[in-house]
């Protein structure tokens, strides 16, 4: 704890920043502020200080601002400086606007309502129990009544219909918070324990159902304050005097956890995860220094402080089964590597196969991060660096600050696991079998780039790939993993448009409208979903709004491919135009020339409703974009069948 | 007047109400209170009630909040639950 001349001055600091509208400086001087201190009041001198920066915010450090809107049947207002702070912490600005307590039916079945007029991005749903199956408490009563799952049906089914109904209007985000488990109950713990259809149960069940609701509604996310009230502890969670004199559903000591728990849980539908995890290995992979203390002194297995080392491994292999890739950043000499991962095989949760690459070497570790985002063709954005040394992890800040950097603690290496997963980093409310499978893909590019400098030629090395695309419906994709790619994809991505899950439905559905998803594999391996186009056609026009392709894939002709089908479903839906579109930003100068290269011709016009495109034009009678002969393509047929449904209807 | 009577106001309760009110501490008198200035209005009264038990670890009695509409009631709320300000 800082003492009480140190909290001034950092408050003097913020007051500064923000008078001369410094976001960094406020939000550097916040978060130190706000480590240390527990004061509610620091919160909100915060909250009130972001609130004037909330331009700064989104213009220095590029804040995503999302207009918010908090459908409740609880007291949220005390809370909503500790969620701005909080936000603002996680880079994002709320312009927060709250319903009222008890019209939230209709805020969310009424077009005309205060909800829809605000236009929200982000909608979050804070109900109490009562109001999500107020009868439940009275029927679980003896534990063994009857009618407890009907009830939980039919609470389960209202919700359903409510957001059905709500996602049917509108496209805004939304976070459906669960309930929290009752603390005690008439039947007393043990009963709780064990009655079929105790309180406990039934609201477990019920958060549970919910749960799976959200997973069919697109671009929801559930919010299972539960698991925060039990972390915290279910007793404390709630003060009782505040709810039920104030309908306050959270105790005041919480607001921070409960915030941060919410803006955690909400950044699932803006952020994808974080891709790779560099790990160091001596005092942070297993403990001791490999070098000095030789494959055997290194502590890694059953017995303690190994099994702490043992532990993270063990996290790391987890993430890795989900698709986060793991790569070994360490000074060291590469064969007494080697050599470890050989002898204690058997004490290590890991072996160098789980590695997507390793960078073991002398040279600094910023150069070596460098080079995998490179190989591997991610952004820096992508990166998380684990290590012990403080010096290597702030040689990394400064040099690398857009990877994110966990300082292992070498006394207590119990701790790294809890450090791990108290970060948002690899968040994910969806996995996708794309993302499973990611280990292998990024494994077999090595051995592609291995084989390219074998072949001969351009052509032929990409014939021997023996690639073959199949395009299909962006709904069939499936649906989830098209909208991450337009979510996640930034290098060859022509107009960076971070559509929805609703917005895409609404191309695939309009008449002359195409959501085109393209599938790719070769002889290494299935890469599975890594483009996507969205285009409409209006009379002779055929639109191309978005057009994107993971870069793990670029420069095989797939984009060629991708452009030419469309151009062909253009066609046959009566169009003889086809007008492409670049928004350039930081990162997709890989993709300016790409309708330059295909014969497109840049049409000066400007256009006054998006004045940082460029459009481009090809006549598709004369000169339709045509296919790569290396390509074999596939699947051809239920594109078809929509584009002529489109003109006959 | 009102530099003098900010200052009769305990420091730690001037900068806490300062702080959830959006004020500077020497417009914390006394007097002040809900109504009294735009900002203090019912979340924000609740806001500060929350704000002044945490700090001085003692819980207000609901049904007396309410009626805790100046900083002087406040003040002599605390006092009378042994807080120290």
């Amino acid at each position: 704890m800082q003492n009480d001349t140190e909290r001034q001055e950092l408050r003097r600091s913020i007051k500064e920043a923000a008078a001369s509208q410094d976001a960094g400086a406020a939000v550097n001087h916040a978060r130190i502020l706000l480590t240390s201190s527990s004061k509610p009041v620091d919160v909100m001198f915060c909250a009130s200080a972001f609130t004037s920066l909330s331009d700064a915010l989104t213009s220095q450090l590029h804040a995503k601002q999302l207009k918010t809107y908090v459908v409740r049947s609880v007291t949220v207002e005390p809370i909503l400086p500790f969620l701005t702070t909080e936000a603002v912490l996680s880079n994002y600005v709320l312009n927060l606007n709250v319903g009222g307590y008890g019209s939230y039916v209709d805020e969310l079945l009424n077009p005309q309502s205060p909800l829809a007029k605000f236009n929200p991005n982000l909608v979050f749903i804070l109900l109490d129990l009562e109001d999500v199956a107020g009868r439940l408490p009275n029927l679980c009563a003896d534990g063994i009544g009857a009618a407890v799952d009907a009830e939980i049906e039919e609470s389960v089914t209202r919700i359903a219909q409510l957001l059905r109904n709500f996602r049917s209007t509108n496209s805004a985000r939304i976070l459906f918070q669960g309930c929290v488990i009752p603390d005690y109950s008439s039947l007393g713990d043990v009963g709780e324990a064990n009655l079929p259809h105790s309180l406990t149960n039934a609201v477990y069940l019920l958060n549970h159902k919910l749960a799976a609701v959200c997973r069919t509604i697109s671009d929801c996310v559930f919010f299972n304050v539960d698991q925060l009230a039990a972390r915290y502890g279910r007793a404390n969670w709630r003060d009782d005097r505040m709810f039920l004199a104030s309908r306050l559903s959270v105790s005041s000591a919480f607001f921070g956890a409960y915030a941060g728990g919410l803006v955690r849980s909400f950044s699932s539908l803006f952020r994808p995860p974080r891709k790779v995890l560099c790990t160091d290995l001596d005092n942070t992979l297993w403990g001791g220094v490999l070098g000095e203390e030789g494959p055997e002194g290194i502590a890694t297995g059953s017995a303690f402080p190994g099994n702490c080392y043992l532990e993270y491994q063990r996290y790391l292999k987890q993430l890795s089964s989900r698709g986060i890739l793991l790569a070994i950043v360490s000074k060291n000499n590469d064969a007494d590597v080697r050599e470890a991962f050989q002898l204690r095989a058997a004490d290590l949760e890991l072996s160098l196969d789980n590695f997507v690459a390793t960078k073991i070497s002398w040279n600094e570790k910023a150069t070596s991060i460098r080079e995998l985002a490179e190989e591997l063709s991610l952004g820096l954005d992508s990166f998380v660096f684990v290590d012990d040394n403080p010096v290597e992890c702030e040689a990394i800040r400064q040099q690398l600050p857009e990877v994110a950097v966990i300082a292992a603690s070498v006394e207590e290496p119990w701790k790294l696991v809890e450090l791990l997963s108290s970060q948002p980093f690899f968040d994910a409310a969806v996995v996708t079998d794309d993302d499973v499978n990611r280990l292998n893909e990024y494994k077999a590019q090595a051995q592609r780039a291995e084989l390219a400098n074998s072949a001969g030629n351009r052509d032929e090395f990409l014939a021997s790939l023996e690639i073959v695309c199949t395009f299909l419906s962006a709904l069939d994709a499936p649906l989830a993993r098209s909208v991450q790619l337009l979510a996640k994809t930034n290098q060859f991505n022509l107009t960076t448009r971070r559509h929805s899950t609703a917005e895409v439905e609404e191309f695939a559905a309009a008449v002359g409208g195409q959501a085109v998803a393209v599938r790719v594999r070769d002889r290494f391996g299935d890469a599975g979903v890594v483009g996507l186009a969205l285009a409409r056609t209006k009379g002779d026009t055929c639109s191309i709004d978005s057009l994107l392709l993971s870069c793990r894939v670029i420069g095989r002709g797939i984009e060629t491919a991708l452009l030419a089908h469309l151009g062909a479903n253009a066609l046959r839906a009566g169009a003889t135009r086809l007008v492409g579109e670049f928004i350039p930003t930081k990162k997709n100068a890989p993709c300016a020339d790409f309708y330059h290269d295909h014969g497109f011709v840049k049409d000066v016009s400007a256009n006054e409703s998006s004045p940082d495109s460029v459009f481009y034009q090809l006549d598709l009678t004369t000169a339709a974009p045509k296919s790569p002969r290396w390509l074999t393509l596939e699947g051809n047929e239920s594109n078809e069948f929509s584009a002529s449904a489109a003109v006959a209807s | 007047m009102n530099r003098m009577s900010s200052q009769q106001v305990p420091q730690s309760l001037r900068d806490i109400l300062a702080d959830v009110l959006e004020i500077s501490p020497e417009e914390v008198t006394p007097e002040l209170g809900v109504g009294t200035i735009d900002n203090w209005d019912s979340f924000r009264h609740l806001q500060a009630i929350l704000a002044i038990e945490g700090e001085y670890g003692v819980q207000f009695d609901p049904s007396r909040i309410a009626e805790l509409t100046t900083v002087s009631l406040i003040q002599a709320e605390l006092v009378a639950k042994g807080a120290k300000l």
